[in-house]
């Protein structure tokens, strides 16, 4: 019954946006983690965290909802949420049973890129919970029963989530910012692409796009490299490489158009959120552009949250990010206001893209942007769940075990110059799609 | 709402330790009355520094909710030593990240930051907790904030709003009736004096509770705290909560037509907190009910029978003062939420008749020790853990907590079940979608 309350920033959902800031130790750090390739192709990521006795492992594998095939949407997302619902050797509720009765947890996901097992035990369960989840990434059976209980449940989901004006507007910003690419259809699909699929197409996904040379496991908590070799290669050592290289794609680069959607509800508030195409972390614009981003709507000292929210009283939330992906990258800004209001946000919003393109930051907020960017990562590893996303994500994406420094060292290089560069490129306001939730005329 | 709010604090609820941690604790109550907790921890450079207020809408009176969270918007909005945006500003340009959240019982603000710019938060925590500015044109305009806040959570959010009326008409006479963010009237009318007066009154040492977990030596830390925070006069002890809500005698229902997409149902008992003997025993019923997909509620209503999209349940063994056992349910398309109320309605009974089983009991008592144990990786976890406890008389409490939960039987459960959940003594909440 803890209402949260005033300043609550977002917490911006992609885990690869945490490879977003980094250290501010020694310039000589100690590597984040242990790296190696087991025999069969798997990556092993291991950071010895002793001092509390528990261990996070997170299993990546290159099976995200961009390998979905554009009439099953949904297809990957389905997949995930089947994994712990029946293996060779145990039921769904056996293995819920299972990891529950150790306080544990075992969940699968798919995300856009990649689908994730996620387990969090106590040392002393370790083992039990790598036997879990070996068997759910090796042995997954996807009972036919289970398959249709789950449709049910994800369309009713999907039915469920349209109350939510915030999803409501991601979703149709995602098809206006990546038309005709993967990453414009929803992750867990429509009703109607879901209604579609069957447990064969769930099959052979799986046994299309799992595979060890395609996956990552980060192992971090209470446990040795040594350890975490030998547990890991002892279940997933005989995961066979198969001979054919794993399945790539190419999404189309259909140059986005921008557009206005407005979809009506009937609320007090509208939402509003403009979209465009960005950069990802590879791209050397993608630096100064998470600086543009933090100095336009990063946090409680940005310029849409002190013209919009202090000055003007007219939002709770006003932010913007970039989210980058493997296949793209979007920059967004958003907000939420009294529908009364909504001209007057949209004009605020774009004259303040307008004059990032316009004028050069100041001093000091581009001081404030770098310092927060910088000194604000260690809370994002200060768990171990949490370095093991990191660890994860950041092999995933194909970024290193480097990035962390080499993140410090690029945001520590941008110039007032450089934000006015990118903000040319990527701010001017007509290059924006925008969508409005709410009870517009 | 309501069910992400719930969530989280069985996340908090849970958030004791196995670890051995309290007998490192440094606690020290100063001459002003301040109470101060310091808990090293070497792990990272890091620090979480936190203040927690025994102040929350269970203070408030009527014609005035929601101006404890009002206050802790403007705790944000400067002291003539630093203007409006000072604090945000110097949080951030030391890599800092500050919050803070307003319940039913205390409003807490926090800053993790890097260990060795713990003094400036001193500082700033100190500066603010006596001097704050309360400009009236500030307050004018963070009221629109607060009043899009409440529009997002509450009247844009149908579950958020059924669970306002919901806590409404289960209580009569106590404040926990009232919404924490404030009725949307009372908003737009508490005054700038008033605030003041609320600031006055409840923003003082004798009132607080200062928590530090992380990077740093406690008596430096403590000897800054006393240069600082020592420095405020005590004054006058808040006044008491003296409210007690009668005992409930007949059941009371709130049916809300709201433009949704399914219904919700929610259902909630009066219940007692953690003074009372039966509290670790609802802990553990709570847990039994809604702790994970082998809970009882998930694996009956959602899984086995698709009956439900969601349903669960929540306890506040934190409480104050004694709240509501809440349970919900989400029906699937095509089910009602008259078959959801009627099957919730009869697994209370079950646990009335039927005792759980050893196996559903030893591992609900291990999923509450193991989360206690995952807490302790982080700072601002133990540290908020350690002011649960302290609030609820004592941070040594979090030593005896899982030996009480360890000492629960089946038995306990059954009569706990037929001691708290009568049908007269619930209040119960329909959400019914109007077609768009």
């Amino acid at each position: 019954m803890n209402a949260r309350a005033g300043r609550t920033r977002i917490a911006l959902a992609a885990v690869v946006a945490l490879a977003g800031a980094v250290g501010s130790g020694p310039a000589v750090a100690a590597p984040l983690a242990h790296r190696e390739v087991l025999p069969n192709g798997i990556v092993l990521l291991v950071a010895e965290r002793p001092a509390v006795p528990i261990v996070a492992v997170r299993l990546l594998t290159r099976a995200g909802a961009v390998f979905d095939p554009e009439d099953r949407a949904g297809l990957a997302h389905l997949t995930s949420a089947l994994l712990t619902r029946g293996t060779a050797k145990r039921t769904g509720p056996e293995i819920d049973s299972a990891i529950e009765f150790v306080g544990g947890s075992l969940e699968a996901a798919a995300g856009r890129d990649s689908l994730t097992v996620a387990l969090s035990v106590q040392k002393k369960d370790f083992s039990l919970g790598l036997d879990l989840l070996s068997e759910v990434v090796l042995s997954p059976t996807f009972p036919a029963a289970e398959v249709t209980r789950k449709v049910a449940e994800i369309q009713a989901a999907i039915q469920r989530s349209n109350e939510d004006p915030g999803t409501l507007a991601a979703r149709a910003l995602s098809r206006l910012v990546y038309p005709s690419h993967p990453y414009g259809r929803p992750v867990e699909g429509t009703r109607e692409s879901v209604a579609r699929l069957t447990r064969d197409d769930v099959v052979k996904f799986y046994a299309r796009q799992a595979r060890p040379d395609a996956t990552v496991v980060a192992v971090v908590g209470a446990v040795t490299v040594d350890e975490a070799r030998r547990e890991i290669t002892a279940r997933l050592g005989s995961w066979a490489r198969p001979s054919d290289p794993p399945p790539s794609i190419t999404p189309p680069t259909v140059a986005m158009t921008p557009h206005e959607e407005t979809i009506k509800r009937e609320l007090t508030q509208s939402t509003l959120m403009f979209g465009r195409r960005a950069v990802r972390q590879t791209e050397p614009d993608y630096f100064p552009l998470s600086v543009a981003s933090y100095v336009l709507g990063g946090g409680s000292t940005s310029r849409l949250y002190t013209r919009v929210r202090d000055e003007s009283g007219l939002a709770y939330a006003v932010y913007s990010w970039v989210s980058p992906a493997r296949y793209g990258a979007a920059f967004a800004v958003s907000a939420q206001t009294r529908t009364a209001e909504v001209p007057k946000v949209v004009v605020m919003i774009r004259e303040e893209l307008a004059r990032m393109t316009r004028e050069p930051v100041s001093e000091r907020e581009l001081a404030l942007a770098k310092q927060y960017l910088i000194g604000s990562f260690p809370f994002r590893l200060d768990t171990s769940s949490k370095v093991a996303d990191f660890l994860a994500a950041i092999e995933d994406q194909g970024l290193g075990l480097d990035y962390a420094d080499r993140y410090k060292e690029r945001i520590g290089r941008v110039t007032i110059r450089d934000v006015q560069d990118v903000a040319t490129k990527y701010f001017p306001p007509a290059s924006f799609s925008l969508v409005t939730v709410g009870e517009i005329k | 709402m309501r069910i992400v709010v719930a969530l989280l604090s069985i996340v908090l609820l849970l958030a004791a330790s196995a670890a051995p941690a309290a007998d490192r604790v440094v606690a020290s109550t100063l001459d002003n009355g301040l109470r101060v907790l310091l808990l090293e921890d070497h792990r990272s450079p890091i620090v979480s520094f936190q203040v927690w207020y025994r102040v929350g809408s269970r203070d408030e009176h009527r014609g005035a909710t929601g101006i404890a969270h009002f206050l802790e918007h403007l705790m944000f909005k400067g002291t003539p030593a630093r203007g409006p945006k000072q604090f945000a500003r110097l949080v951030e340009e030391n890599g800092g990240q500050d919050n803070a959240f307003t319940s039913q019982d205390v409003t807490s603000y926090f800053v993790d930051i890097a260990a060795d710019k713990i003094d400036l938060v001193i500082e700033l925590e100190a500066d603010r907790m006596q001097n704050l500015l309360l400009d009236p044109k500030e307050i004018n305009a963070e009221r629109e904030v607060v009043i899009e806040e409440r529009r997002t959570r509450t009247e844009d959010d149908p579950s958020g709003f059924l669970g306002e009326e919901v806590g409404s008409i289960a209580f009569k006479a106590h404040p926990y009736g009232s919404p924490i963010i404030g009725w949307m009237e009372d908003i737009k009318r508490i005054t700038p004096a008033e605030i003041r007066a609320f600031y006055k009154t409840y923003y003082v040492p004798n009132n607080a509770i200062v928590v530090a977990v992380g990077d740093f030596r406690a008596p430096a830390v403590l000897e800054k705290i006393q240069k600082t925070f020592g420095r405020i006069p005590r004054a006058k002890t808040p006044p008491p909560v003296l409210a007690i809500e009668p005992m409930q005698n007949g059941e009371r229902r709130v049916i809300v037509k709201k433009e949704a997409e399914l219904p919700v149902v929610y259902m909630a008992w009066h219940v007692p907190n953690h003074r009372a003997n039966d509290a670790p025993a609802l802990e553990v019923l709570s847990t039994i009910l809604s702790g994970g997909r082998a809970s009882r509620l998930y694996r009956d209503l959602v899984y086995q029978r698709q009956l439900a999209l969601e349903a669960g349940g929540d306890y506040s063994y934190f409480a104050l003062d004694p709240n509501l056992f809440w349970f919900w349910a989400t029906p699937m398309p095509g089910q009602t939420a008259e078959t959801l109320e009627a099957e919730l309605a009869k697994h209370m009974e079950r646990l009335k008749t039927e005792p759980v089983t050893d196996e559903e009991l030893a591992r609900a008592k291990n999923q509450i020790e193991s989360a206690f144990v995952f807490q302790e990786d982080s700072v601002h976890r133990r540290a908020a853990l350690l002011a649960r406890f302290e609030l609820i008389g004592g941070y040594v409490q979090k030593d005896s907590f899982m030996t009480k939960i360890r000492a629960v039987t089946a038995a306990d459960l059954t009569r706990v079940a037929g001691a708290w959940f009568a049908p007269e003594r619930k209040s119960v909440g329909v959400l019914l979608p109007k077609p768009r």
